[in-house]
């Protein structure tokens, strides 16, 4: 029996129609195992769907329990409560699990069942003996009271006196406060107190009593009432229970709270909360549009402030007591425009950090105002370094104007300019962070600032020289005259920072006087010339006198004579004077401010406020040593 | 029950509040009275608070025993208040469903229950003592049938002192429980939305009230309470229909014979059946209601808002939504639309309720739905009203209308704009047809809650007047 032949029986179409197909028959049944009898028709049933064959399964389930562990077995146990506070009349049952060392108390609980079913609860006293006392429920424990206050008869009269409140009453309300547990709300929602008419209730009943007995109407107390007359009763015994100075710190609060207990003050509270409960839909969309304004406006005032402070940072450059000398010209002027352009180009790359007074790292921006704040002069200096470091592509004017302070600690001119060099590079691209350094600091490690420096190596008398080469040779002379008298030679021997920084003072110091001593030259000269045609007047009206009296003539002389010793002895002051003045220039380079010392010296030469302020920078330090 | 101890691994750290004692809980209601063990999920009987009353003074109990009968009347021992009015009624309709319907097991003798059997090698003639020990206790058991199983109850929030004591009277006197306890419905309702703190709107048969739980007890000046509720919509129904053009008859269900498929709006075409008998007209009355009520699970519906439906535009909006149709037990049939919103619409605006029939079909503004949770809060204390209204618990079967909850979100935000307002309506409809009966099963099987119950003990030393000092 094939499938075909099933179809056959069971009259469904053939799914392969027509011509059987017998190698493919062969090639299914080839690889069967050799089958016999029965096992073969039934495998035969299956057709080209062999028939699953499912292993014979000889047990149904395995068995649960092979441990062979006993059944868990629970009782139906009595309990009782004592948080009731009823002495465990009340027995309830519930369903526990049995405890194997409870095989005796399960007996007895079994009596005690059988007695409870009886008696709904009671049971003889021979039973109560021979039962087991039922355990306790294990949620007694989290039966917590609040602790109301408690008084005597003696101690309200001494203490708790009020007008407002009777003992009745006062009774009544520490009852409610016990039975809600303080929950005020409860409290005041079941407040419900009449007090009992006077005469005794036993009376009352007789009518005639109480038509003429004055009944008390029940007071209406606010919420702020009962709490305030609560609090007043508890810190009131509280305090008769144990002085406030023996009070341990937390009683003491509490205590202190109770008695500052405001009732009016809370009920403004709730007027103010009930009146912003009860806004409208409008008032609450105005107040919520309000705050958002409020919000804008904070975060306006916010960006303001920032901004502005930005924009102090920005605009933080030296103060109107610095020398303006140095913008005056276009060329200055051009300069500063580039310090600014540069500092806002580094200003986009890194935007101002707030509080950089503090913090290490600077720009060359920003050190100026950092710097301001603790030392003006640093500050000028400072910003000349960050003007020096933003303009070397202007090397075409420095010849004019920038004579470079060489370090004091690097006497060589190259290591200047290798200075100089490494500052082209950090201004160019970004400048290097920089430590601000302590004065101190700045002695030892030998850091100075400088004016701009020329790209070559330079000596630093070249600049004395530079200046001397501009004088007249008369004035040359002169100078090298002074500094002969003062036992210096023209060209230093040791020419260092400080010397050379100190000579240029003394030179400037020399320049000024022999200035003055050509100036006064000058008057001298004019005062003569005056004299002279004082002298020709007086000669021609001596002419006319000579008519009247030739001997005259003789004292004229004699006086022209006296007027030019008199001319010479002033001159002789004069120079005086202006060496003087030359010393007290020296020291007021040392003393005063640097723009008070180069409006005295900018009359004969022209130097930069920066150079100055060096030199004062310098000066300083030294009256620090 | 107990529960089987969980390896320690799994044990949860925070204690399991559980301890069942076999509590029945009993929450009686106008409409249905529903019964169960304390820890169950749902009740186990509801039955109808109606019941039918035999001229040959016979009480029957329960759906299967409302048929048209001769000198059949129906009652109820619930007055429109949810408050119990005839005593002697509600003590059989409650045994009934204690006792007969929910079949408290009776206690086995313990040396019968098989539990404690173990080789004893007492005397043969002691156990024959005590099972005729536990015979006698059968028979008296009989009389007290609750001997062993704590009742807690439920009340409404305005019931008064004299039923109270009625109550457990009835539960100490009648069945001899050994413990009983009296609650109010909308603490449980709180309870069993899992909340201490709540406002409870409860919109249920024959009332609508609000009420504030705090701390899970009921704020006496806040209970606020309106006859709006279930009966109350369909005498709505009856007016809508008394309006509408054709009028539509409320045939019940019963009445009809034979029926044929009619068009929508055509008249019914329909065999009456007719009882040799006077039907009462309390009983038709009943029957009537039932059709109503199917009207309003299918047909009715809350405007959802935002606005009230007379708001202008909102009609011509609402006649555009496609409508319902609703076929009469007699055949005929027609599409509700924009009625089936109007309806209910009473419910929140006293401007859009059909002018009743009768006087007291009609309502007030305080007695709309928002009228009531407006006076509830303004009648308690300022600082708790924000924790109220953030939790507010929506039970009680008349507020399954679809949108109901939509709408009283509207009307909420819209009153207390600056307040957070978040409802709490169970999604299972069970859960909000029996959210009292459920928070008493919750209540009834904690186990801190065994110290609450007033015993029997207690009763007997201070009569029924305890149940006013401790069911506070």
């Amino acid at each position: 029996m094939t499938s075909r032949d099933v179809h056959d029986v069971l009259n469904l179409p053939s799914d392969h129609s027509g011509a059987p197909r017998p190698s493919k028959k062969q090639k299914t049944s080839a690889p069967r195992p050799n089958l016999k009898g029965l096992a073969r028709e039934v495998q035969n049933l299956g057709g080209d769907n062999p028939i699953a064959i499912v292993p014979e399964v000889n047990f149904f389930k395995k068995r649960r329990f092979a441990t062979r562990k006993p059944v868990a077995k629970w009782e139906l146990k009595t309990f009782t409560n004592s948080a009731r506070g009823d002495d465990g009349a009340l027995v309830l049952r519930h369903w526990k699990r049995r405890t194997d060392d409870g095989a005796p108390p399960v007996e007895g609980a079994q009596d005690g069942d059988g007695q409870q079913q009886r008696g709904g609860g009671e049971g003889t006293p021979a039973s109560e003996k021979r039962e087991e006392k039922p355990e306790d429920s294990a949620f007694a424990k989290y039966n917590v009271k609040v602790v109301v206050p408690h008084y005597t008869e003696d101690q309200y009269h001494s203490n708790l006196q009020s007008n407002d409140w009777t003992k009745e009453e006062t009774d009544y309300l520490l009852e409610l406060a016990k039975d809600f547990d303080l929950r005020w709300t409860l409290i005041w929602d079941r407040y419900d107190f009449t007090p009992k008419p006077p005469g005794g209730g036993g009376d009352a009943a007789n009518g005639e009593d109480t038509s003429t007995a004055v009944v008390p109407a029940p007071k209406q107390r606010s919420m702020e009432d009962l709490k305030a007359r609560y609090y007043e009763v508890a810190a009131k015994m509280m305090a008769v229970q144990k002085p406030a100075q023996y009070m341990t710190r937390p009683e003491f609060e509490l205590y202190e709270m109770m008695q500052n207990f405001d009732p009016e003050q809370e009920r403004k509270r709730k007027q103010f909360a009930l009146n912003t409960l009860s806004r409208s839909k409008d008032e609450a969309r105005e107040e919520e549009s309000l705050l958002l304004e409020v919000k804008r406006i904070l975060a306006r005032t916010e960006r303001f402030n920032e901004e502005r402070r930005e924009l102090y940072n920005r605009l933080d450059y030296p103060a109107t007591d610095s020398d303006i000398n140095s913008f005056k010209t276009s060329a200055g002027l051009q300069n500063l425009l580039q310090t600014l352009m540069s500092t806002d180009k580094n200003k986009k790359r890194k935007s101002i950090m707030p509080g950089e007074g503090v913090s290490p790292s600077n720009n060359s921006g920003v050190p100026n105002s950092a710097v301001s704040e603790t030392n003006p002069a640093n500050r000028r200096e400072s910003i000349a370094a960050s003007a020096t470091s933003n303009n070397h592509h202007h090397h075409a004017r420095r010849d004019s104007d920038a004579r470079t302070p060489a370090t004091p600690a690097d006497p060589t001119p190259t290591s200047a300019a290798a200075a100089a060099a490494n500052k082209k590079k950090g201004g160019g691209a970004q400048q290097p962070e920089r430590r601000k350094l302590t004065q101190q600091e700045e002695q030892v490690y030998g850091v100075s600032y400088h004016d701009r420096l020329g790209s070559g190596p330079t000596f630093r008398y070249e600049r004395i020289n530079k200046l001397y080469s501009h004088k007249s040779g008369q004035q040359q002379l002169r100078i090298t005259n002074a500094l002969s008298e003062l036992d210096l030679p023209p060209r230093l021997v040791m020419p260092t920072a400080a010397v050379t920084a100190q000579f240029e003072v003394l030179w400037g110091a020399v320049t000024a006087l022999v200035d003055l001593r050509k100036m006064s030259d000058r008057l001298d000269g004019e005062i003569k010339i005056e004299e002279a045609k004082k002298a020709e007047r007086d000669r021609a009206k001596g002419i006319a006198a000579e008519k009247e009296g030739e001997k005259e003539k003789g004292e004229g002389g004699g006086g022209g004579g006296d007027g030019a010793a008199a001319a010479a002895a002033g001159e002789g002051e004069k120079a005086g004077e202006s060496i003087g003045e030359g010393g007290q220039t020296k020291e007021d380079g040392e003393k005063k401010r640097p723009g008070s010392s180069g409006s005295l010296t900018a009359a004969g030469h022209k130097r930069s406020a920066s150079v100055l302020s060096a030199a004062s920078d310098k000066s300083s330090k030294r009256q620090k040593k | 029950m107990a529960q089987q101890p969980l390896p320690s691994s799994v044990q949860p750290t925070d204690v399991y509040g559980g301890d069942e004692v076999s509590a029945i809980v009993l929450d009686p209601g106008y409409i249905n009275t529903r019964a169960g063990f304390a820890g169950e999920e749902m009740p186990k009987q509801v039955l109808p608070s109606f019941y039918g009353h035999i001229t040959s003074n016979r009480d029957v109990f329960g759906d299967q025993a409302m048929y048209p009968r001769a000198d059949f009347e129906i009652r109820n021992y619930m007055n429109r208040d949810s408050v119990v009015e005839d005593w002697d009624a509600a003590t059989k309709i409650w045994e009934h469903a204690l006792v007969n319907r929910l079949g408290i097991p009776r206690p086995t003798p313990p040396s019968k229950n098989g539990l404690n059997n173990k080789p004893k090698p007492a005397a043969e003639g002691e156990d024959v003592e005590m099972a005729d020990e536990a015979d006698l206790d059968e028979t008296e058991n009989y009389e007290k049938p609750m001997a062993e199983n704590p009742l807690l109850m439920t009340e409404a929030a305005w019931n008064s002192p004299k039923q109270r004591e009625k109550a457990i009277e009835i539960c100490m006197e009648n069945w001899a429980c050994p413990a009983f306890w009296l609650s109010k419905t909308p603490v449980l309702a709180a309870f069993a939305a899992g909340k201490a703190t709540a406002l409870v709107l409860d919109v249920g048969g024959s009332n609508t009230s609000v009420t504030a739980i705090f701390d899970g007890m009921v704020l006496k000046r806040s209970v606020q309470r309106s006859p709006v509720g279930g009966v109350w919509l369909s005498s709505q129904i009856r007016s809508l229909f008394e309006a509408s053009e054709p009028k539509v008859e409320v045939v019940p269900t019963f009445m009809v014979e034979n029926k044929k498929p009619v068009e929508a709006g055509q008249p019914a075409d329909a065999r009456l059946k007719t009882f040799d008998f006077q039907i009462s007209p309390s009983f038709r009355a009943y029957e009537e209601e039932r059709v109503l009520k199917e009207f309003k699970e299918s047909v009715v519906e809350v405007w959802r808002g935002p606005g009230r439906y007379l708001a202008p535009g909102n009609e011509d909006y609402a006649k555009n939504l496609p409508g319902r149709v609703f076929e009469m037990p007699d055949g005929s049939n027609q599409m509700w639309r924009e009625q089936r919103f109007k309806v209910a619409e009473g419910m929140w605006d006293d401007n859009a309720a059909f002018p009743g029939a009768t006087e007291e079909g009609k309502i007030t503004k305080a007695q709309t739905v928002p009228g009531l949770i407006k006076a509830a809060l303004d009648s308690i204390d300022v600082d708790v009203r924000p924790a109220l209204l953030a939790n507010v618990v929506v039970t009680g079967s008349t507020s399954l209308l679809p949108g109901f909850t939509d709408r009283l979100n509207h009307e909420l935000t819209a009153m207390f704009p600056s307040v957070k307002v978040k409802l709490h309506a169970a999604g299972l409809s069970s859960e909000r047809r029996f959210g009292a009966w459920i928070g008493g099963s919750i209540l009834g099987s904690l186990g801190t809650f065994h110290q609450m119950w007033i015993s029997r003990k207690e009763y007997e030393e201070n009569g029924p007047g305890i149940v006013e000092k401790r069911c506070k």
